[in-house]
């Protein structure tokens, strides 16, 4: 078993330009009903949980293989736990991609601050479907 | 240089945040080595949409399909596009 880690930074004020521009065009591109609702309202508002979650995504993707296919940006969701943690939440192709790579395990470590948000993750890779090391 | 091409370069200098303008770039030119974001290449795909009528499927939504100027026109040429809007 190995460690990986995944980290990016996304400016926030070029989220809530986005936003602003092209609406929820642009929302429903990048992120799921749930992850847009607990946002907040305002583009103003939402824009450093949106920021988050996008470099949330991204720090996901590098720690996955995309060499192959790369998943829809819809498919990596960031969630909170009644406790409140961020957790990351894997479907479709990002699942599948995940699985045959032996990734599991996924933490996500959230921050936004002076303009921008950040996002780390850091994951367990076994040995994919099972395979042993020789 | 086609009039596809212009309304790319157009785009990509209104939303791509290039450090420096598209015109000093190539066709081949790659725009991530150029500073073009996976943030910033949203904007350029939802501008392109815009601008050409057109939706990107979620298949097209990986690097290589705006990597440059040329990899952008193919990919609206497979799309259907086969001029720019009048």
């Amino acid at each position: 078993m190995s460690i990986v880690i995944g980290i990016d930074i996304q400016p926030i004020d070029e989220v809530e330009s986005s936003v602003r521009e092209f609406g929820s065009r642009y929302t429903r591109r990048l992120f799921t009903d749930q992850e847009v609702d607990s946002c907040g309202n305002t583009p103003l508002a939402a824009a450093s949980g949106l920021a988050a979650r996008f470099a949330a995504k991204e720090a996901v993707l590098k720690i996955l293989d995309t060499s192959v296919s790369v998943p829809s940006w819809k498919d990596i969701e960031v969630m909170r736990t009644p406790g409140g943690r961020p957790e990351i939440i894997l479907r479709g192709e990002a699942a599948k991609l995940a699985l045959s790579q032996g990734v599991s395990k996924i933490s996500l470590s959230l921050s936004h601050g002076g303009g921008v948000a950040t996002a780390a993750v850091v994951a367990q890779i076994s040995d994919p479907l099972g395979k042993e090391n020789s | 240089m086609s009039t596809i091409d212009v309304t790319i370069r157009e785009i990509l200098d209104a939303h791509a945040r290039l450090p420096e303008s598209v015109s000093n770039l190539g066709d081949d030119d790659d725009l991530y080595d150029a500073g073009l974001s996976s943030h910033a290449s949203v904007n350029v795909m939802l501008a392109l949409e815009d601008a050409f009528d057109i939706e990107f499927p979620d298949s097209y939504l990986r690097k290589g399909t705006f990597e440059s100027v040329t990899a952008i026109r193919q990919s609206l040429e497979s799309l259907g596009v086969t001029a720019a809007p009048g």
